[in-house]
């Protein structure tokens, strides 16, 4: 059928039929083989500027330079070739083409998320010899799901942590100990335990009152944290217990970590309300040996050696005797 | 009204496991075309379940494993449900290896990844399906399940609409190459009536 053929009704029909595509809230484009732009609907007009007489024939990717080329063609290659549809989504890239906002005064996003589809034409013949791509406005979806995301995370922080410290609370951590047990196991890489708690601490609190036994809690917890190395990791075991898992460190080097932070709380004077005090910490050590057979039993082994290192005087490091294999 | 209770013959399941082999192995065909290897193809599991034993039906991924997932809806001719797609995670990097992509394994590269495979197989094994069927499916946009998480993770929504499931699994294997990925498509109970009686036609003949 020519165009001279098409009756006045099939016009009309085909007029509607524009008019809608047209209006359609929803971008549509249609590219051909070299990727050169054959259709362009009111959305995508409005939102780019561009009216379909300036982009007709011209190269999507000289029209639009933040597209990344070799992305796009990667999936766009897959629907010529396979004659498939390609689905990408605001997850993998925010946009494909970079638009604002459809609400530029009340929306929080700077641009549009959007999701893609990218659906094979002309394939009559079995070839494929155009694409089309709709492209959907999805930025509420996509604010939403990563403002839920970013509260989530903030809570899982929080349930991890200790407040007056800062430290992971024993339950984080102890999910930290079974992890890094089990990596020690298997990398048969040496990783050392340290617990030690504060000398007497219900005499800081008798004495000073609990206030200043927070302050002594809080200046353990900071003296621990500018001790250790970025990748051990620190908790606080109980009141005025407190545990640290020394990763690649032997039981010597983690006792020398161990000596310094000793010495640091010993030497150290804290003031509270005009009242100075000080205190000082005991202990334990040990390293996970090829017997050790539970992170419990790695656990027990250390609070043992800190047992010992209170019953025979406090304010000492003990290092747990090494299994034997 | 008495809820009526839905079921499959023997019959009709060994149609579905049929309909399904037909299909997955176009998908596999145009997998294969694509990333130039051979797809080792399983034979499809066809089981009616309760939608909290999805678990089950992932018998391909152990549950200790880290996982990723899409999903998709599709529906067509009152025939609706949803076509899931996951990936062990120990599979990624050799994916990555196979379509080409040279970048490090990042986050959004692994989604790259997982998108590529599920655009090509959900669409292939749909469109198998559906031309078997005499349906013309609709694909809603694909949803990211999770990624980077335990199985429990990813399927732990309990608010269920509807309480069985026809589950087709089919687990992919790629020749060569530490790839497991498992496809499961998944109708609405709904959907399992009118299925019925789309293979009862083709069982007459």
């Amino acid at each position: 059928m020519t165009n001279q053929n098409i009756s006045n009704d099939e016009f009309k029909e085909i007029h509607s039929l524009m008019g809608m595509l047209q209006n359609l809230d929803v971008g549509l484009v249609v590219l051909d083989r070299e990727y050169n732009i054959q259709l362009w609907n009111n959305f995508m007009e409005s939102h780019s500027g561009m009216n379909p007489y300036e982009v007709r024939n011209q190269n999507l990717f000289s029209v639009f330079p933040e597209i990344n080329q070799v992305w796009f063609t990667h999936k766009a290659e897959c629907v010529f070739q396979l004659n498939t549809r390609a689905f990408t989504t605001w997850e993998q890239r925010p946009y494909l083409f970079k638009f604002k906002n459809y609400r530029p005064i009340t929306g929080s996003a700077e641009f549009m998320y959007q999701n893609t589809t990218i659906i094979p034409l002309d394939s009559a013949t079995g070839q494929v010899e155009r694409i089309g791509i709709i492209v959907y406005d999805v930025t509420d979806v996509a604010v939403n799901k990563l403002e839920l995301k970013a509260i989530n995370s903030k809570f899982k922080q929080l349930s991890r942590v200790d407040k007056l410290t800062g430290l992971y609370n024993r339950g984080y951590w102890e999910e930290c100990l079974i992890s890094e047990f089990k990596r020690a196991k298997r990398t048969e890489q040496p990783c050392s335990l340290v617990m030690f708690d504060i000398d007497h601490f219900k005499t800081v609190n008798d004495k000073y009152g609990h206030p200043a036994g927070d302050v002594a809690i809080k200046f353990v917890s900071d003296a621990l944290v500018n001790t250790i190395r970025e990748t051990d990791i620190a908790g606080r075991y109980g009141g005025e217990e407190f545990a640290a898992i020394l990763i690649n460190s032997t039981a010597e080097q983690a006792a020398v970590f161990a000596e310094r932070l000793r010495e640091y709380v010993e030497q150290s004077i804290l003031e509270y309300q005009g009242i100075k005090f000080n205190f000082t910490i005991s202990l334990g050590v040990a390293e996970v040996a090829s017997g050790t057979q539970s992170h419990n039993e790695w656990l027990d082994t250390t609070d043992h050696a800190l047992y010992y290192a209170k019953e025979h005087g406090r304010n000492q490091v003990h290092i747990a005797t090494k299994q034997k294999n | 009204m008495n809820k009526h209770i839905v079921s499959i013959t023997e019959d009709q399941r060994d149609c579905y496991q049929e309909i399904a082999n037909v299909a997955m192995g176009q998908a596999a065909a145009l997998l294969a075309k694509l990333l130039e290897v051979k797809v080792i193809l399983p034979i499809p599991v066809v089981n009616l379940i309760e939608v909290n034993e999805l678990r089950m039906a992932l018998s391909g991924i152990e549950n200790s494993d880290k996982v990723s997932g899409v999903c998709q809806g599709f529906i067509g001719n009152k025939i609706s449900g949803e076509a899931l797609l996951i990936f062990n995670d120990a599979s990624l990097s050799d994916i990555a290896k196979l379509l080409k992509y040279s970048n490090e394994l990042d986050t959004s590269l692994d989604l790259e990844l997982l998108m590529d495979v599920a655009n090509i197989l959900i669409g292939a094994c749909l469109r198998g399906i559906g031309s078997q069927l005499d349906v013309n499916f609709s694909q809603g946009h694909p949803v990211v399940l999770g990624q980077h998480v335990n199985l429990s993770e990813l399927i732990s929504t309990n608010n269920y609409r509807w309480s069985k499931t026809l589950a087709i699994e089919i687990n992919y294997k790629i020749e060569g190459y530490d790839i497991n990925c498992d496809l499961l498509l998944l109708f609405a109970e709904d959907a399992i009536e009118v299925l019925n009686n789309k293979v009862n036609y083709l069982l007459e003949d």
